[in-house]
């Protein structure tokens, strides 16, 4: 995790503000001296339960992924990390990395249909028939997989993304 | 008022005064008689529709070299033509009689081309992007018009012009503003031939379009000013003049967007009057345009807010036919319009007697004009890049510098300058029009070079793969979820909500409910991908094929399979140009048992579909999954052999061989294969122009109907009533189902093309193509009694036709059918090909389910029919 966090500009107004950012999150649990409680972390309760998350399909992913222990906690490394991966500065395979590990639900390293099917599902909020989805999965797999094994590798993915043009423009948060 | 007041209502375009032209004026008392000249009656409709038969006539023209075409654009030849026509009239007439008025202008011809523009503009490009857009639309045309009126100002002054030029600082300004405008109608005649990419086209484009409201105020404010003489200018005036700003342009856009808001609405109701839903899109939209330009708002804005927003809904809501009429109609109108502009252009050029030459002052404004632009684009890009992830490089903004084309809008309000007040229009007038003749001919032919030679990144028109789909919708989620975890309150963010609010509300209010359900853009795409692949199969098999062709972009895994495909395809259009004469001979045995096996599905279901639907009607009450399956298996069993005769037509099969195959039951072999040599060439023709096009199957099937029908006529009266016979009238079902259009029956041409064809290997695309009908067949979310109708009414209103098929025996299992019986039948019918069936297997085991579900075969040719005159 190191090498991310050279990615920053070397502001520390800037760190200042996401950590205002992630106290504002549950001022109760996150003291502003940080020297006595270095490993405070935020329950996924509390991000999942956030009234503006409510509609958004992949939060529980996100938490997940971007979290150390993998299951939604967020410490504040973690809360820094997201933003270095969805720093414009950062590299592209970085993002595609990160982008990746958001789809591989099952954390095999690979994207196989089953994951896709989630995202399918999580897209279209269950709207289409399971057929629907399986025949939409296949295709799209048939599309990024490069070396006929059913399943999408890190390579098939980042071919595939960095190849969209706004893969750049897509995958990014200015603060 | 912007315009409106000054615009003079003289009889525009056309003078009614007494031209040379006009022979045998009538007599003081007409004699009776037989017939009576009355040009005059028709005076003007008829040279109106006489110089757009000359401009449409001279595209053809152009259009007749390839060569010139693509170095010169259409907009400059135009120009040219307009330029000796006029002179031709000219020397005729003795005097310029013929000129683009700015009423005709702003009231008929702008109109169409915005709205097209508006209606076509890709939204999320466009709203990605707007801050970039405004800022130049804004800031940048506020910049050009101030410096170039002060520094033709200062070129005055310094008595470098002409003494003639009776000009102040205001006239200067005045001028400033109305020239300084990229003009939206020659941006796009010239960028759409020199294909820059996505997104420095929507931003010149964009800034084209978005800069009318700043042209409208600075015009309206200056010759306010001009007209009241400097001296009576109080503050308050400037003050007005910003306030009018922000009025008139939000205000136009609240005109747009409420007219979008109304003609979604009244699109959601037409279910009934599908034949008028095009009619609103062009009346609201107009009515916008007239209703801004009233209240002297921005009517440019009104109407490109109005195509933006209203396009998601009324899409969604008209039939299949409509869409493709509002795209066929809005090209046309605006295509035409362009035409027409460009021309008159030409010609009001020719007429001497509103010029007046000062060479300074052309030249001073050429050499502003530029170098203001550039210097604006410069600065503008300096800080548009701190906050742009992709930035604009040097090479954009040389392009976009030099892609600030001016045009007719500049020419009008040139015009509508009213000579008294403006001492110094003459020389206005002629400085326009050099200006615009500059940008137009000149920049317009050299940006293609220039755009090749800085090597700008050029618009790859890939096709949309489900995975960038996927993927975009993924990432937007992803990150308006991280930008709320953050409670940051970005551009994601909003976006999200947008389409949170837009999904809750503003859909559901908007759009019909089963348009609302089938709005999935991950199914779009994937639903369009099968389309395409199947078109390009069909296509390749049409024609002489190259080993390049055979590669299916969007399926590069599968290039072996178009590869056998596309041999057997060969060989199924019986032209001579196959490409492994071994192949042919070992696949034709086969082809003709799978001709047979067809041929006994089609015998065997027939008449079926009359007693399933007694059956399902009876079974009005079950569970909507019941029905929803049964639906399927019918509509899959329809498809089936929708595809089926699809192909014998596409291929040109004469037609009465497939009407043979119903009609005689026994026959095996099938009879022997027409070729159509000349719907071949035609089919190649339209396949290889309309390549590109979405619809390029459209033509496919249009050309093999002609064949059809060619081919009716001689022949079969006797047989039975041709497909083709039908109206193509909307059907029932297609009333009733409005998101069933024609394309589902597109897509099953070709997808059963694949499968038959492959057997194997395509066995799954097929399946695939069949599903994703099914989808759009039938939709979890529809009411169940217009599906009954669906199945029933066109089997009772076909009665009549199909009795004359009917064979005895038909008959009596139409009328005492059951599924032992008949699947018994065609077992037996097919014993024969025993051995020819099980090599088929593949083929055969996702039939076998199906056969048994029946299906109307009237409705089946009516829909054939309907998909064909597409």
């Amino acid at each position: 995790m190191g090498n991310k966090q050279t990615i920053f500009t070397p502001d520390l107004s800037f760190y200042c503000r996401l950590f205002y950012r992630y106290r504002d999150l549950a001022p109760q649990l996150v003291p502003l001296d940080y020297t006595d409680k270095p490993d405070v972390t935020l329950p996924y309760e509390l991000i999942g339960s956030m009234p503006e998350l409510k509609d958004n399909p992949f939060r529980q992913r996100i938490a997940e992924v971007f979290s150390e222990d993998g299951e939604g906690n967020m410490t504040l490394d973690d809360f820094l990390d997201m933003f270095s991966v969805l720093s414009e500065m950062a590299p592209r395979d970085l993002k595609a990395y990160y982008a990746f590990k958001i789809y591989d639900f099952n954390n095999d390293d690979y994207i196989c249909k089953s994951d896709l099917e989630k995202t399918v599902n999580k897209l279209t909020r269950n709207e289409l028939t399971p057929e629907e989805v399986s025949l939409a999965c296949d295709k799209v797999i048939d599309e990024a997989d490069l070396d006929n094994d059913g399943k999408l590798s890190l390579e098939d993915f980042q071919h595939m993304i960095i190849r969209a043009p706004d893969f750049l423009s897509t995958f990014h948060i200015r603060i | 008022a912007p315009r409106c007041p000054s615009r003079t209502g003289s009889p525009c375009l056309f003078p009614a005064a007494p031209s040379p032209r006009r022979p045998g004026a009538s007599p003081p008392v007409p004699p009776p008689g037989l017939l009576r000249w009355q040009w005059q009656e028709v005076q003007v409709p008829c040279l109106v529709a006489a110089w757009i038969l000359v401009a449409s006539l001279a595209k053809i023209v152009f259009h007749l070299s390839r060569k010139v075409t693509s170095i010169v654009p259409e907009s400059c030849l135009l120009i040219l033509l307009g330029l000796g026509l006029g002179g031709i009239v000219l020397a005729v007439a003795k005097k310029a009689e013929y000129q683009l008025e700015p009423n005709m202008f702003f009231l008929f011809l702008l109109p169409p081309i915005v709205l097209d523009s508006g209606y076509f503009m890709p939204s999320r490009l466009f709203f990605d992007n707007i801050g970039a857009i405004l800022t130049y639309a804004v800031v940048g045309t506020l910049w050009n018009s101030f410096a170039t009126g002060v520094a033709l100002w200062g070129l005055h002054r310094a008595g470098l012009m002409d003494p003639g030029v009776k000009a102040g600082l205001m006239d200067f300004l005045l001028f400033g503003s109305l020239i300084s405008a990229v003009d939206p109608v020659a941006v796009l005649a010239v960028f759409e031939e020199v294909h820059v990419n996505e997104t420095l086209f929507i931003i010149v484009f964009g800034e084209s379009l978005l800069n009318d409201a700043v042209t409208v105020v600075l015009y309206k404010v200056f010759n306010s000013f001009v007209e009241l003489g400097p001296a009576h200018i109080h503050a308050t005036d400037y003050v007005k003049g910003v306030v009018s700003f922000f009025l008139v342009s939000l205000g136009g856009t609240a005109v747009g967007l409420l007219f979008a808001f109304l003609l979604a609405l009244i699109t959601r109701f037409t279910k009934r009057v599908r034949i008028i839903e095009p009619l609103f899109v062009f009346l609201l939209a107009y009515v916008a345009y007239l209703a801004a330009e009233m209240v002297s708002l921005s009517s440019i804005l009104a109407v490109t807010f109005c195509g933006i927003c209203c396009k998601k809904y009324v899409e969604a809501n008209i039939s299949q036919k409509s869409r493709t009429t509002v795209k066929y109609t809005m090209k046309t109108l605006a295509s035409s319009s362009e035409t027409i502009i460009f021309m008159f252009l030409g010609i009001s050029a020719v007429d001497t007697s509103k010029w007046a030459w000062d060479t300074t002052l052309v030249l001073g404004t050429l050499l502003f004009i530029l170098l203001f632009r550039a210097v604006g684009v410069v600065l503008q890009t300096c800080v548009l890049n701190r906050f742009r992830l992709i930035p604009l490089d040097r090479i954009d903004q040389v392009v976009m510098s030099y892609g600030g084309l001016r045009g007719a809008v500049a020419f009008a309000l040139v015009i509508l300058l009213d000579g008294a007040k403006v001492k110094a229009k003459d020389y206005f007038v002629a400085t326009t029009i050099v200006v615009v003749f500059f940008t137009v001919i000149v920049q317009g032919l050299t940006i293609k070079p220039l755009v090749t030679w800085l090597k700008v990144k050029r618009s790859d028109h890939h096709k949309p793969t489900l995975n960038e789909e996927l993927h975009e919708h993924a990432f937007d989620h992803i990150l308006a979820a991280v930008e709320d975890i953050v409670g940051h309150h970005g551009y994601h963010y909003w976006r999200d909500k947008w389409e949170q609010f837009d999904k809750k509300y503003l859909s559901q209010l908007l759009m019909r409910k089963s348009a609302y359900r089938l709005r999935d853009e991950i199914w779009d795409v994937y639903y369009k991908l099968n389309i395409r692949d199947a078109i390009s199969f069909v296509d390749q098999g049409g024609h002489v094929l190259s080993a390049a062709k055979l590669a299916l972009p969007s399926m590069p895994s599968r290039t072996s399979m178009s590869e056998s495909s596309v041999t057997n395809l060969l060989r199924e259009s019986g032209s001579g140009a196959c490409l492994d004469l071994q192949v042919i001979d070992t696949v034709r045995s086969r082809r003709d048992k799978e001709d047979a096996v067809m041929h006994h599905v089609l015998r065997g279901s027939l008449y079926k579909p009359r007693r399933r639907y007694k059956a399902s009607y009876s079974r009005h009450f079950i569970s909507p999954d019941k029905q929803e399956r049964q639906d399927k298996e019918i509509f899959r069993q329809n498809m089936k052999r929708r595809l089926e005769t699809f192909k014998s037509t596409k291929h040109n099969v004469c037609s009465s061989k497939s009407k043979a195959r119903l009609k005689e039951k026994g026959r095996k072999k099938a009879t022997p294969v027409l070729v159509m040599v000349s719907s071949d060439e035609e089919e190649s023709n339209s396949s290889e122009t309309e390549r590109e096009d979405d619809e390029g199957i459209v033509f496919i099937a249009r050309a093999t109907d002609e064949v059809l029908q060619g081919k009716k006529t001689p022949g079969s009266l006797d047989v039975c009533p041709s497909p083709c016979i039908i109206p193509p009238s909307p059907t029932l079902a297609e009333k009733e189902l409005p998101w069933k259009g024609d394309q589902a029956d597109l897509a099953v041409y070709v997808s059963s093309e694949t499968t038959k064809i492959v057997p194997v290997d395509m066995q799954k695309a097929w399946n695939q193509s069949i599903s994703s009908l099914e989808s759009i067949a039938s939709p979890p979310g529809i009411e169940t009694g217009p599906q009954h109708k669906r199945f029933t009414c066109p089997v009772l209103e076909e009665q009549p036709q199909s009795a004359s098929q009917v064979t005895p025996e038909q008959r009596s299992c139409f009328q005492f059918p059951s599924h032992v019986s008949k699947s018994s039948r065609s077992q037996s019918d097919s014993s024969p090909d025993g051995t020819e069936q099980q090599e088929l297997q593949p083929l055969m085991a996702a039939e076998e389910p199906n056969r048994i579900v029946p299906s109307t075969e009237p409705r089946w040719l009516i829909q054939f029919n309907r998909a064909s005159h597409l």
